[in-house]
């Protein structure tokens, strides 16, 4: 498959630890990928990088091949950008915006435009200045979304969405995705991202811990489950099965088990007999996975 | 290199900010040129002006009435000293023709002016062997001789002692004359000049030396054997003759102005006034300096001290301070101080570069540090555009601005009365022109701040910060400058205006026709294009935290 976006061993030192290091993905035409990390991990130096407004140091980004710095206007002809900080040039109203950002985008019809701001339930007239962060939030993904481009990127779009809001707008994302856009998604969410990337990196003080396929996580071959005794000789009973153990803890007569997907039957008829406080799956996701390569990666230490 | 959208956007988001800038400043400036038109600022100027004329005038006239009153008594005591000598004139001429008749009897022909002269050279050797005779010293009876021989030689048709009475005349006009031309080039005057003055001022003095020459012969002629010459007698003489020479050549001189006969006779009235109580304290002090030395001769310094009381006038009698300040005063105009040093140098630039220092601002480093620039460079749109668009906007904002400003000038000195007013529309067009440029260097230097920071904070200290450090300067340096009259000026406050770019944009030169303007423009605008450059390609290199 063709790679879209490439980033070879980027590397931007600004001092103290703080900046990205040495990093390297690419990304697939069609593919969702996204960027997770805390505040201040690197994920959005990465995305300025690629959209050619800071110079790397080492290494490169480049864009349907082409470099991101060089040719910085060119590759913005195949990328839509919805930028992490909200702030409008100083227009009077959203529809000025809209208007002025369209012929800047040299775009004449709007029908696209007027389609995302009935999706979004935007009400454009409103004065720019006087937006709420959700309101400013939508007007910027309308302003990137109306020009139906190639590639899609979004530096924590979510933020300041409200849950209603926030399905929305992942269902927007989805459909964009449907149609075969490349997306490139940043968020401080993993749930976010495991609903709509394929793939999603973790990046940890500016380097890349690791890349997770999230449908390989979805689609486990075992599950795990919680089960909590009301007896303490059923607990210890239990224990003696030869059933996998991942947590014991015995305070609370709790095991959580991690059982093959063809064993779950088993697993259920031995438990009638107990006499169970609660039974509950937990399920295993992307905060689970990136929690544990952290903990592995750290010596054991929680983060 | 050219976004119209961007354009659109950037008066969109700064019009407002411009109209009323322009507004505010073109009201200014009307009622600066208008209001003060009418009231007529110059009027207490020239009130002033006129009685340092006056006052000088009437200094100068009393000091030609002195002179001429002690030349009227040097001439006539030393024609007293001479006339002894006038009966040899005969003598003299006669010795000097027979010289010459006996040359043409033997040639045939006249002598040739080097053999006259060689005559006269002979004549004066053997008559300065005689001076001990005269009680003369012999080589002034030498040198007399010779000059009287050759005037008689220039002038043959004069004889005795009218022949004795011209040359004393001439001689004193040419000692007049040379004085005064000597005088004059040494002051700086063009040969030109000089000559003019020092023939007006010669005639003069052969005027009253004439007078005093025949006023001595009538007394003697009037007195017969009994005339015995004393100079003191001739000292209300002299006064009264010197009034009516300064009345004569006033009134004269007022007619050939075309003035009519009764006022021409008002004026002579005041000079011989004027002229009269100049003579009279000089008279007066001098007599004062004599009972002081008891007898001894007057020097030199006393005779000076006592012309300088006579000459006085209002300018001389308040001090030398007050007065150099009240000069100043009169010679200082208002209109090129408060038009040209004030307005277009400091209260009229306020307001457009506050909208240069906000706007530049508001076109680079503002969008960076808020971010929204992110909008217009995640469009197909370069950075160079972005640039040369933003400073496209600026320079048309500032051309706009400086137009209407610079037809509302025109038509406030129109209405203020057209090139009738202090200020001419070749003036009020530079000073425009100059205003604008100025503010084109500021806008060139703030946009380059603007190209250079990401943050608002950092361009707009260091960008507007040296430009309002420039206008304080320059207020500053107004207490130091040369406009300012010296009663108010502190020469140490010029240090200031070496600080401050705006002192390229120089008022007074322009007001004094002076066109070393060009160059300074020519910086101003240098400096405009030099940083506005910097600032695009400053742009296009650096990091934008977008």
């Amino acid at each position: 498959m063709e790679e879209i976006i490439k980033v070879e061993n980027l590397t931007k030192d600004y001092g103290s630890g703080r900046g990205v290091f040495n990093l390297n993905f690419s990304i697939k035409k069609g593919e969702a990928f996204g960027f997770v990390g805390t505040n201040g991990s690197g994920k959005t130096t990465t995305i300025r990088h690629i959209m050619g407004f800071l110079k790397p140091q080492s290494g490169k980004c480049t864009v349907m091949g082409l470099d991101s710095w060089k040719d910085a206007s060119e590759i913005k002809k195949y990328i839509e950008y919805v930028p992490g900080e909200i702030a409008f040039p100083d227009l009077p109203t959203g529809t000025e915006f809209i208007k002025s950002q369209a012929e800047l985008l040299n775009l004449t019809d709007m029908t696209y435009a007027n389609y995302v701001t009935k999706k979004l339930q935007l009400d454009t007239s409103a004065n720019l200045k006087r937006m709420s962060k959700g309101m400013k939030q939508k007007t910027a993904i309308v302003a990137a979304l109306m020009c139906d481009k190639d590639i899609l990127i979004l530096d924590e779009p979510t933020t300041g969405l409200d849950p209603l809001m926030r399905i929305s707008f992942m269902e927007l994302i989805k459909e964009e995705k449907k149609k075969g856009k490349t997306i490139l998604m940043s968020s401080q969410m993993f749930n976010e991202l495991e609903e709509v990337c394929d793939r999603v990196a973790l990046i940890f003080n500016g380097k890349i811990v690791d890349i997770a396929n999230v449908n390989n996580l979805k689609n486990l071959d075992y599950k795990t489950f919680k089960v909590e005794f009301n007896k303490k000789e059923e607990y210890l009973k239990f224990k003696k099965l030869k059933f996998e153990i991942v947590r014991d803890q015995e305070k609370y007569n709790q095991v959580t088990v991690k059982i093959l997907n063809g064993n779950i039957n088993k697993l259920f008829k031995v438990l009638e007999n107990y006499d169970l406080k609660f039974i509950s799956e937990t399920k295993y996701n992307l905060e689970k996975y990136f929690k544990e390569i952290l903990i592995q990666q750290k010596g054991g230490k929680n983060v | 290199m050219f976004s119209k959208a961007l354009f659109k956007q950037s008066i969109k988001a700064h019009w407002i900010k411009w109209l009323c800038v322009t507004i505010s400043t073109c009201v200014m400036l009307a009622i600066v040129i208008i209001v003060l038109g009418n009231l007529g600022i110059n009027d207490i100027r020239d009130s002033l002006k006129n009685v340092f004329v006056q006052a000088n005038e009437e200094s100068y006239l009393k000091e030609n009435s002195v002179d001429s009153y002690e030349l009227y008594l040097t001439a006539i005591s030393n024609y007293n000293e001479a006339s002894s000598f006038s009966s040899y004139t005969s003598i003299l001429t006669n010795e000097y023709n027979e010289k010459v008749n006996a040359y043409v009897t033997e040639n045939g022909e006249q002598p040739s002016d080097e053999i006259k002269n060689g005559y006269i050279l002979e004549i004066a050797q053997k008559y300065s062997a005689m001076a001990g005779l005269l009680q003369q010293d012999p080589e002034e009876l030498k040198t007399m001789i010779i000059g009287l021989l050759t005037y008689y030689k220039n002038n043959p048709e004069l004889t005795g002692e009218q022949l004795f009475n011209n040359f004393f005349v001439y001689e004193i006009y040419n000692q007049a004359y040379a004085q005064v031309y000597e005088e004059e080039i040494n002051k700086g005057s063009s040969e030109e000049d000089a000559v003019l003055t020092a023939k007006v001022q010669a005639e003069s003095a052969k005027q009253v030396a004439t007078g005093a020459v025949t006023k001595y012969n009538e007394d003697k002629q009037s007195a017969g054997e009994s005339f015995n010459f004393n100079v003191q007698n001739y000292l209300s003489v002299a006064n009264n003759f010197v009034n009516e020479f300064m009345a004569d050549n006033v009134y004269n001189l007022k007619l050939s102005e075309g003035c009519d006969e009764s006022e021409a006779k008002q004026f002579a009235v005041s000079v011989k006034v004027i002229s009269n109580t100049a003579i009279s304290t000089y008279q007066l002090w001098l007599n004062e300096f004599k009972t002081e030395n008891s007898g001894a001769d007057l020097t030199a310094e006393q005779i000076a001290t006592a012309k300088g009381y006579a000459c006085e006038s209002i300018s001389d009698q308040i001090p030398q301070k007050v007065a150099v300040a009240l000069t100043e005063l009169g010679e200082m105009d208002m209109y090129g101080l408060i038009i040209g040093s004030i307005f277009y140098r400091i209260a009229g630039l306020l307001l457009p570069l506050v909208f240069v220092i906000m706007t530049a601002n508001g076109l680079l480093a503002g969008q960076v540090d808020s971010g929204s620039m992110a909008y217009v460079l995640s469009t197909p749109t370069k950075r160079r555009t972005v640039t040369v668009t933003q400073m496209a906007y600026l320079i048309c904002a500032l051309l706009t601005m400086f137009l209407m400003l610079t037809a509302v000038s025109v038509m406030a000195v129109w209405i203020a009365g057209g090139n009738n007013f202090a200020i001419n529309y070749a003036e009020i067009l530079l000073f425009n022109l100059g205003a604008f440029l100025t503010t084109f260097a500021f806008a060139g230097y703030c946009f380059m701040c603007s190209a250079i920071f990401n943050t608002t904070k950092h361009s707009l200290s260091i960008g507007g910060g040296l430009t309002i450090f420039c206008l304080v300067c320059t207020i500053l340096g107004l207490f130091g400058s040369s406009v300012v009259p010296s009663a108010m000026r502190i020469e140490a406050m010029n240090f200031f205006n070496y600080l401050s770019l705006i002192t390229l944009f120089d008022t007074t030169a322009i007001m004094n026709g002076s066109i070393s303007w060009l160059w300074e423009f020519g910086i101003l605008f240098a400096v405009g294009v030099v940083t506005f450059i910097i600032g695009i390609f400053r742009f296009d290199k650096k990091d934008l935290p977008l």
